[in-house]
């Protein structure tokens, strides 16, 4: 089977002449649906570049990248933002939320791009508040909620379109132990669920949630390893 | 269609949450249209009230004044009078400084020659006792005259002052009249245009003849005259009566394209007193175009700095999939939003102002008092250009908050 995300020796080089960065040194990577992948590594390492690329934020210098058997590689602004809204589910460090907006509100901002109708966006944002167990309290701004409820609502957002892909970075980084124990769980349900999560971090205690951790390091793929046991373990000890 | 009403919603929900800041932006603008409509409106109203009063000034009269050496001669002005279709009247005029002498005193007056028509284009004066003098009187070159109840008290200390001599030194010439008639004036009440009586000279109003035959003034029965007034009645077409008039003139003196007469009528008057108002009116408009010009660069600079605080917010919309024609329009909405309320207020308190004006005018100077007036027109063209000017000065801010990269944007925090 084809897979949903196929890189293929990307490049991304920064101040292009004499003082170039190699932020990205050709990396092939290819991720199947329903997979639960980390990208692990230090700062510095590409990873964020890796990420930005993976989340089409950003275009490579070279290289391919087809995402959902689309060549994404080469595409405008506008383009790389309607496929960010069809095909990626982003959760951020920073939650990303919009303060003046409710934690409803903020859900619905992907449908709204995506030109759903208001009830059915109505409907799918209450239905993603549900799984992460915010319905309650989706009349609330950002800033009534505690860290792990305003990301909550930035994973509710994140699925409420159902991208194929999510894309995670970070998303724990500002949390405490139990807020992070709550997030990881509700990625773990989504993974569960059949759906594909990409996993960006530079804690290795994180990682091990994953099946599967790619290593990155000075722009490179260090190790690329699917540790079956290493998740449940991390289940059991949930 | 239904995404363009979300990001009506979203303009809207952001001018919202940011009242204060908002309506201080909008200030600029609401200022800007209100002194332009306030302008413009009372300009409007005072050049209709002027333009009315003034039409009823005019009554018809139309002058033809000589350019050159040809003089006009009352055989041009029977012929025309017979000739040329609308011409009611003619009345030609002259005027000598004197000394009057009565029983009371000496005074400085003028006798002031004229035929026998001149009460026809008297507007602001009325018989009120005795008669004016005939064509008979006229013709034979009788010594009588009328005067002005103020100007009899004058003389006088009297009004009944019928059938009294009166006499007047002109160069030297003693002339005596005999009193026939007694005018009064007529005061136009909510008028513009008033008279001092009080402090107007004296006129003896006499047959012109009677000045021609004792002064041997301008022999005018031959030579003819610099200038006569024309009645001309009110259902013809005064230009083209007036170009037919000027026509026969210069044929009966054989000076045709010589340009030796023309003729003034009260619309043409009137047209340059609309000129200058205009002109005066469009020049405080534009002067106040300014204020306009200066609240939509607060526009700018209120949306720049919105801009600029949002940052991250448009980072996470272009994340979530926002194309960068959305944030354009979005931020294109706030300020033309703004702008379009701005200048609804400020037709609004720019009529309201006018209409305040106008009510403190006609209360403490009724003799001014007008209606201000604007044409929807310039409504409508108010309304479109402070639209624009949010557009125009909403494009920079929007198109710099469009272009902003997604990872730039989200790495500010």
């Amino acid at each position: 089977m084809e897979p949903l995300i196929h890189i293929e020796n990307i490049m991304k080089i920064y101040n292009p002449g004499e003082n170039a960065v190699h932020a990205l040194d050709g990396i092939s990577l290819d991720i199947a649906t329903g997979e639960f992948v980390a990208i692990i590594g230090q700062s510095g390492s590409g990873k964020s570049t890796l990420m930005n690329i993976l989340g089409c934020l950003d275009v490579p210098t070279s290289g391919t990248y087809i995402l959902s058997g689309q060549d994404v590689s080469n595409l405008d602004d506008n383009a790389l933002s309607e496929i960010r809204n069809q095909q990626i589910g982003f959760i951020f460090q920073g939650f990303n939320l919009i303060p003046n907006l409710t934690a409803l509100e903020n859900v619905e901002l992907p449908l709204i791009y995506r030109n759903v109708p208001t009830s059915e966006r109505h409907e799918c944002a209450v239905e993603a508040l549900k799984i992460v167990g915010l319905e309650h309290r989706m009349r609330h701004k950002p800033s009534e909620l505690s860290g792990g409820q305003q990301q909550r609502v930035a994973i509710a957002r994140a699925i409420a379109a159902k991208p194929p892909v999510i894309l995670a970075d970070e998303p724990t980084g500002n949390l405490d132990s139990s807020s992070t124990r709550e997030i990881m769980k509700i990625l773990h349900n989504l993974h569960d669920s059949g759906r594909t999560v990409v996993l960006i971090t530079h804690d290795v205690q994180i990682a091990e949630n994953a099946k599967r951790v790619v290593r990155i390091m000075d722009g490179k793929i260090e190790s690329d390893k699917t540790k079956e046991e290493g998740a449940l373990s991390c289940q059991n000890k949930q | 269609m239904s995404q363009f009403l979300e990001y009506i919603k979203m303009a809207l929900f952001n001018i919202l949450s940011n009242k204060v800041r908002s309506l201080l932006t909008m200030l600029g603008i609401v200022i800007g249209i209100s002194s332009v409509i306030l302008i413009m409106s009372l300009g409007n109203g005072a050049k209709e009230s002027i333009t009315e009063q003034l039409s009823t000034v005019g009554n018809g009269q139309v002058a033809i004044v000589s350019m050159g050496s040809e003089r006009i001669t009352i055989e041009d002005l029977e012929y025309i009078q017979a000739n040329v279709e609308g011409v009611q009247a003619y009345l030609v005029t002259t005027m000598s400084e004197g000394t009057i002498t009565t029983p009371k005193g000496t005074f400085t007056g003028y006798a002031y020659g004229c035929n026998e028509n001149n009460y026809l284009f008297e507007q602001y004066s009325t018989l009120s006792n005795g008669h004016y003098f005939t064509k008979e009187d006229y013709d034979a070159g009788r010594m009588v005259c009328y005067i002005a109840e103020d100007d009899a008290i004058k003389l006088f200390g009297n009004t009944d002052v019928i059938g009294m001599p009166i006499d007047i030194e002109i160069q030297g010439k003693r002339l005596s009249y005999t009193i026939i008639g007694l005018t009064s004036y007529v005061t136009e009440s909510n008028s513009l245009i008033s008279y001092d009586y009080e402090n107007a000279p004296i006129y003896l109003n006499v047959p012109l003849s009677t000045l021609d035959q004792r002064l041997g003034l301008n022999a005018t029965q031959t030579l003819g005259y610099t200038d006569a007034t024309l009645m001309l009645a009110s259902n013809i077409n005064t230009q083209d009566t007036c170009n037919q008039i000027i026509r026969i003139l210069d044929s009966r003196h054989n000076c045709l394209g010589e340009d030796q007469f023309i003729f003034q009528s009260f619309n043409d008057i009137l047209a340059t007193i609309n000129v200058v108002i205009n002109m005066i009116t469009l020049f405080i408009a534009l002067v106040a175009a300014i204020s306009l010009f200066v609240g939509g660069i607060g526009v700018m600079n209120i949306m720049l700095v919105s801009v600029t605080e949002r940052t991250r917010e448009i980072g996470i919309r272009k994340a979530l999939g926002a194309k960068t024609r959305s944030i354009m329009l979005q931020f294109l909405l706030e300020s033309g939003f703004i702008t379009m309320v701005g200048g609804i207020l400020g037709i609004l308190i720019g009529l309201g102002g006018a209409y305040v004006i106008s009510s403190i005018i006609s209360m403490a100077m009724p003799e001014y008092a007008f209606t201000p007036s604007i044409s929807p027109i310039v409504i409508l063209i108010t309304t479109l250009f402070s639209s624009s000017v949010g557009l125009f000065f909403g494009i920079y801010p929007a198109r710099k908050a469009a272009k902003l990269s997604p990872i730039e944007a989200l790495r500010r925090m």
